[in-house]
């Protein structure tokens, strides 16, 4: 097991949030998506960790932050979904391009 | 006190130009209460101060060498502007005849412009013209001459266009604007020209540069060309006349002065620049010509016009070709005797027909006839007019002329002949011209037409004792030249072209045998010089037409293209910013997508080295 397969499985994963973030008409699907990348920058901060700094492992700290601050980030987004929701009763992100030009 | 009034010759100019100024306080916009008569006497009096100080001056520079002075205008960069002045016999006699016509135009003006409001503005441009004129006599420099004759080229202007309010007044004192300038330009030129090559514009250093002078010839017929142009359109010779012939919508006793010395002042300058035009023969070839045609012309047309004052001009033109003829010859004195006895004949026919006119109103030859009887002093002083005007003697055309003549037997004998046609045809169109006014019974409009009143009549009176007397003034000053050394055959020639000449157009005009208006059997000749040979037309479609349509053409391209460019630049930026605006689509994860792409470019091209190495 090295290094870089860890890295490459985390930036595939990275990818393919980044697809479902630009691509998935649902909203609630984007905000899946981007905990998708969340979960692929973890991957990479617990591989560093384990690679290159084992002693003091300040990439699994790091982790444990990200996962809190993913956590109230989605809390918050589900918010704001349903808060939209509740005025355009739709999820769908084509419908929410008010703020154009 | 002799040297007191020669060194304070340069007051004569100052005087009028006083006058000038003083006139402008009697204008009808400031003066509202009294009116503008003080205007005139003011310049009156200074113009008779003037004359008097001429007058004065002249007997002590007779016959004593010319004193030169001169007046430091500015030194700029190694390159010194002085004003010199001559002060000779000549020039003093130039300022005589100058002053001496003007006082005498003025009387005139006075009684001739009783009904009119614009003395001021009239008599203003009036002195302005004496100072002028009386400047151009004196000062002996190339280059303050052109400015003179600028500055009288803006004063033709404003005169002609005295009442403005007149559509053909307006046009006239345009076309003699330009026609003139355009002739100045040229004449800049030359005076550019010639300053790297003589290093000076006094005309006695260019006269003593000339005699020795080695230049290319073809400069020297380029810088002579140039110079010539300026007296060509001064003179109003062919093909720059056509301005004279408009400009006799002016006032007339403006153009008592016009046809008498303003365009003498042309003849002036190129008598000045003779020794520099002798330096190529092209030029003087080329001077001969141009005042061979215009004195052909110019008779030939002025025999063909119904108009008094369109007439006279001609002749204005056709002698001051003669002029043209007698610098292009090297006769500097002939030209100058010309100009003179040309100055004063001509000024007493312009008087005369303006007296006529003042009181029948039309200036339509067609129109006028038997004044003789009750018209004697106006009638007398035509007569005398054209005696001294031909060649008969022993008044003073036939002085000059006969000089010019014997002058040119020896050179060119041509010219002889051509000089005894244009002698004989003046003749004939001033004797039609005397039959047409004064001769045969009244037309409607000459049915009452009494004598003028004194202030019209007595400037005119005296003008014809002077032009009587010419011959006599001029043997007291022993300019005649004398009788045995000049050839009596010339002397008979020219005697015998003005009688035929005048004969004929007596026996045609004066004598009431041939039915009138006569049409000639060819009747497109006829139209052909009463139209002036369609200078008109001619101007219209060559150079103002090349003028017009450049000037069309510049003025699209500046408002298409060169406006459209900069314009484009705007159009560009306002329609980019309305296309572009696009890319804010409002979708959420378009924003997304762009910031994903843009990192992923910033770090491929902060990577780019990597990749190139991983490649290969």
């Amino acid at each position: 097991m090295q290094l870089q397969y860890f890295l490459l499985v985390a930036a595939a994963l990275f990818c393919i949030g980044v697809y479902g973030l630009v691509n998935s008409r649902n909203a609630v699907r984007v905000l899946m998506s981007i905990e998708l990348m969340l979960n692929a920058v973890n991957l990479n901060l617990m591989a560093f960790s384990n690679y290159l700094d084992p002693q003091a492992i300040k990439g699994q700290i790091f982790t444990i932050f990200v996962i809190a601050i993913a956590a109230a980030e989605a809390a918050v987004g589900l918010a704001i979904v349903l808060a939209i929701y509740r005025n355009r009763d739709t999820v769908d992100m084509e419908q929410f391009n008010l703020l154009k030009w | 006190m002799t040297q007191f009034l020669l060194q304070t010759i340069w007051l004569i100019p100052c005087y009028t130009i006083v006058g000038a100024i003083a006139s402008i306080v009697w204008s009808p916009a400031l003066i509202r209460r009294t009116g503008t008569r003080p205007a005139g006497y003011v310049n009156l009096g200074m113009t008779f101060l003037a004359f008097i100080h001429s007058l004065a001056a002249f007997p002590l520079a007779w016959q004593h060498p010319a004193q030169q002075l001169s007046v430091s205008w500015f030194q700029v960069a190694g390159l010194e502007f002085t004003l010199p002045l001559e002060i000779s016999a000549l020039t003093i006699g130039a300022s005589l005849v100058v002053t001496g016509l003007n006082l005498l135009a003025q009387v005139y003006a006075i009684g001739y412009l009783e009904m009119d409001w614009g003395w001021s503005r009239f008599f203003a441009l009036l002195a302005l013209f004496e100072a002028g004129m009386c400047s151009l006599a004196f000062c002996n420099s190339l280059l303050f001459g052109y400015m003179i004759l600028e500055i009288l080229t803006l004063g033709t202007y404003l005169m002609v266009g005295t009442w403005f309010n007149q559509s053909l007044v307006v046009t006239g004192a345009r076309d003699a604007f330009l026609t003139k300038r355009v002739g100045d330009l040229f004449l800049l030129m030359g005076v550019l020209a010639i300053y790297p090559l003589a290093g000076t514009w006094n005309f006695d250093e260019l006269a003593q540069w000339a005699e020795t002078a080695t230049i290319n010839p073809e400069i020297a017929t380029l810088v002579g060309l140039a110079l010539l142009a300026g007296p060509m359109g001064k003179c109003a010779q062919f093909p720059l006349h056509l301005w004279l012939d408009e400009a006799m919508e002016g006032p007339v006793p403006s153009t008592i002065l016009r046809n008498s010395v303003v365009v003498a002042t042309g003849a002036w300058v190129l008598i000045k620049l003779e020794p520099l035009l002798a330096l190529s023969p092209v030029v003087l070839t080329t001077i001969i010509t141009i005042g061979s045609l215009t004195a052909v012309g110019g008779t030939l047309i002025a025999i063909a016009q119904i108009d008094i004052k369109r007439s006279l001009s001609y002749s204005v033109s056709a002698y001051m070709g003669l002029v043209f003829i007698a610098v292009g010859t090297g006769q500097t004195d002939a030209a100058l005797l010309l100009v003179l006895s040309h100055a004063l004949a001509q000024a007493l026919l312009v008087m005369s027909t303006g007296s006529i006119v003042l009181n029948s109103i039309t200036q339509d030859l067609t129109q006028l006839g038997g004044l003789w009887s009750r018209r004697p002093i106006s009638g007398l002083c035509y007569l005398v007019g054209v005696a001294g005007l031909i060649s008969l003697p022993p008044f003073g055309g036939f002085w000059a002329l006969l000089k010019l003549a014997d002058g040119l037997w020896a050179t060119q004998p041509w010219l002889v002949a051509l000089l005894l046609l244009v002698n004989g045809l003046t003749a004939f169109s001033l004797m039609r011209e005397f039959g047409l006014i004064f001769a045969g019974s009244p037309k409607p409009m000459t049915q009452r037409s009494p004598e003028n009143f004194w202030l019209v009549t007595l400037p005119m009176m005296v003008l014809m004792g002077l032009t009587l007397h010419l011959p006599l003034i001029l043997q007291s000053l022993a300019l005649l030249p004398s009788w045995a050394t000049l050839n009596q055959d010339m002397a008979l020639l020219l005697i015998w072209s003005s009688l035929i000449g005048g004969g004929i157009g007596a026996v045609v005009y004066v004598g009431q045998g041939i039915p009138k208006p006569i049409q000639l059997p060819w009747q497109r000749l006829q139209t052909f010089f009463a139209f002036d040979l369609y200078t008109p037309q001619l101007y219209r479609s060559s150079i103002v037409f090349c003028v017009d349509w450049a000037s069309r053409l510049t003025d699209w391209f500046d408002r298409k293209i060169i406006d459209g460019a900069v314009n484009l630049v705007g159009l560009v930026s306002l329609f980019s910013g309305e296309a572009l605006k696009y890319s804010n689509s409002g979708q959420g994860q378009f924003y997304m997508l762009t910031i994903t792409l843009g990192l992923a470019a910033i770090a491929l091209s902060m990577s780019w080295s990597l990749v190139l190495q991983l490649m290969f």
